[in-house]
């Protein structure tokens, strides 16, 4: 019996794993050929890596989503006074050049 | 407003998650040895073409206090310095000075 199982023909062999196989339904592959399976096997990563920052609370948008909160966003509003003293002081914002001349820039090379 | 770095890292993971699928099914395609080489060849050209940001490579974690790339300790995603500064402010939560 034990002589018998060393003359087992490859082609046999190759018959049984290819009907194993099929019963457990695994992808036959007897040549180890690249099918680049291990492409689409593998889990998806996007999903976890966006999950690594947590979102910070942005006030402007629960302002706009639950209006009815009533919140105030003091930094914004502290922005905003501080833009007002400045007008005040004469340091504010300076106009838009219309044309490309006006521009301080221009201006300056001269 | 946090860092600018860790700004590009956040556009850098949504753009990957956006994207991973097609990429995966491009990638498939190009490393099976079964199909032609011009099919392959095809598929290589046309992964080439995709953004810098679409490839997993380019995501860094990062800390979201100070931006820094090095010494993160993902549970928290803070750098060990940032670490150190709010647990001993108490911040996060079970966290304290180990002794035994």
């Amino acid at each position: 019996m034990a002589a018998a199982a060393a003359a087992i023909r490859p082609m046999r062999l190759a018959a049984l794993t290819r009907s194993r196989c099929s019963i457990l339904q695994t992808a036959y592959n007897p040549t180890s050929a690249r099918t680049g399976a291990k492409y689409l096997r593998a889990r998806l990563h996007g999903p976890s890596m966006v999950k690594f920052y947590t979102p910070e609370a942005n006030i402007a948008q629960i302002m706009r989503q639950w209006p009815e909160l009533e919140m105030r966003n003091f930094a914004e509003e502290e922005r905003l006074q501080d833009v007002e003293d400045k007008k005040k002081r004469g340091k504010g914002a300076p106009k838009k050049a219309k044309e490309k001349g006006d521009s301080r820039r221009a201006s300056r090379r001269r | 407003m946090p860092n600018a770095r860790v700004l590009r890292d956040i556009k850098a993971r949504n753009v990957v998650k956006a994207s991973e699928v097609l990429r995966r099914a491009y990638l498939y395609v190009a490393r099976n040895e079964t199909l032609s080489p011009q099919v392959r060849h095809q598929a290589q050209l046309q992964l080439n073409t995709f953004g810098k940001y679409t490839r997993p490579t380019t995501v860094k974690n990062r800390c979201a206090e100070s931006g820094r790339g090095r010494g993160i300790i993902s549970e928290f995603a803070l750098c060990r310095y940032q670490f150190r500064l709010k647990a001993l402010k108490l911040e996060l939560p079970g966290v304290r000075k180990a002794s035994w």
